[in-house]
């Protein structure tokens, strides 16, 4: 630097003017939010015990202990549905199965758009006791005295993305796709 | 006199990358024409009715969806590898890489959300499911690296962004095999399948067009990152040559013997 002024100036970058306590306060906000939203999520997803899907022989096994909760369980509808009317709504009654166990289910509302036997399906509601409204038009109906009065119904497809024309689905023994 | 002269481009583009670019714009029409056209939908025989069983036109989707997600696990290992590079070395090209790749994985994230949901709603009867573990981690990896992008930009200074986003970054990638793993490990709380390349139950067409989808959102991925890092580096360059030529103009004045201009009164 050259001149008779240049002496008078201090040209060293001076620290960084520190960030008003509003403008600190966001990034802390940002990240107070996105841990509440985290939490949140995984609140809502791990403490609520209807999320766990149940087997319909764990069901069955847990009968007693379900009583009137709500619950999810996982199964395939066995061919044979019936459509009905239950309380001034549609329903649909079939029979669910996995792993050799067998409930027959009433499912009140619309059923799933790919809803069809052989495909399964998780739905969520509570046993009832008592007759099955249409049982005598199911194939082989669990008919135990008790069944699944459900009113969500969501489908888990399969791993199995093979085309060919006319291919059979591979369905297993009780329903289950393979 | 000696002047310190931060020199900076003008774009992102370059011959590399537009050749990049125009590759990858033709691989996304091919995947569409074969992902939405030459494909058969997903149809099976149930072996008892004789119904038609699967997921039908909606399975085009999947082409989309699926590499969508492995590439936002690309961009968020690229983003944690860049995080901790730049802790160890603190050179902006890490930090730069890193906020780049953050940002196209958080986009690609938000896709595999979007895409998965409109598949869903036909295959699933939902659009959303909160029971599902796959879906609620992935929609944690969303909102933490929407979160780190956001703590980027709520403090100018930029080594404060770079060290907090480094230390966000790493955390939130620990979500990533909790998000791959999910319908291993929890089978029971999940719509997801499992593997369906591990168990090889998908072939011809169907393979064909599943592995062009993840050649073109691999170019997809290069193309938006290499772009991305070059904003990223201009910006960087911008704000260094802003400081150099307010510099070099008070030197000037200053060997000028203009002090007014020097100490910015001269308006």
């Amino acid at each position: 630097m050259t001149g008779p002024v240049a002496d008078e100036f201090d040209l060293t970058p001076s620290p960084s003017r520190p960030e008003s306590s509003g403008r600190r306060a966001v990034p802390v906000l940002v990240v107070l939010l996105v841990v509440a939203a985290i939490v949140g999520v995984l609140v809502k997803t791990l403490g609520d015990a209807t999320l766990v899907f149940h087997g319909v022989d764990a069901a069955v096994e847990l009968r007693s202990d379900l009583g009137d909760d709500r619950f999810r369980v996982v199964g395939t509808p066995l061919p044979g549905l019936v459509e009905t009317r239950v309380d001034g709504e549609s329903a649909v009654v079939f029979t669910l199965c996995s792993a050799g166990a067998y409930a027959d289910v009433v499912h009140v509302g619309d059923p799933a758009e790919l809803f069809q036997p052989g495909v399964p399906v998780v739905l969520q509601g509570a046993w009832t006791a008592g007759s099955v409204p249409g049982i005598a038009g199911l194939d082989a109906p669990a008919a135990d005295g008790w069944h699944l009065r459900t009113d969500h119904m969501v489908v888990k497809h399969d791993n199995d993305y093979r085309v060919e024309e006319g291919r059979q689905a591979d369905i297993a023994a009780c329903g289950a796709t393979g | 006199m000696t002047e310190t002269m931060v020199t900076t481009g003008t774009t992102t583009g370059s011959g590399g990358s537009r050749v990049l670019g125009a590759v990858t714009l033709l691989g996304l029409a091919t995947l569409l024409l074969f992902a939405f056209g030459l494909t058969e939908p997903d149809v099976r025989l149930h072996p008892t009715t004789g119904e038609e069983i699967g997921q039908f036109d909606a399975v085009r989707l999947l082409y989309l969806h699926v590499p969508l997600a492995v590439f936002t696990y690309v961009a968020f290992v690229l983003c944690a590898v860049a995080s901790a590079g730049y802790l160890v070395r603190r050179t902006p090209w890490f930090d730069t890489m890193a906020h780049a790749a953050a940002e196209v994985g958080t986009v690609f994230c938000g896709l595999v959300l979007v895409t998965g949901s409109i598949w869903g709603r036909p295959v699933w009867n939902t659009w959303w499911e909160w029971g599902d573990v796959r879906l609620m981690t992935t929609l944690v990896l969303f909102l933490m690296f929407a979160g780190y992008l956001a703590l980027r930009r709520a403090t100018v200074d930029p080594r404060a962004a770079a060290l907090r986003g480094a230390v966000v970054a790493l955390v939130a990638v620990l979500d990533l095999p909790l998000v791959n793993r999910s319908v291993e490990w929890w089978e029971n709380r999940t719509l997801h399948q499992k593997s369906t390349l591990g168990e090889l139950k998908i072939q011809d067409l169907t393979l064909f067009t599943l592995m062009l989808g993840f050649l073109v959102f691999g170019l997809v991925l290069a193309w938006l990152l290499l772009h991305r890092f070059r904003v990223g580096w201009l910006e960087r360059e911008d704000a260094e040559l802003g400081v150099a030529t307010a510099i070099a103009e008070r030197r000037a004045a200053i060997d000028g013997g203009d002090v007014d201009a020097a100490v910015g009164e001269d308006a």
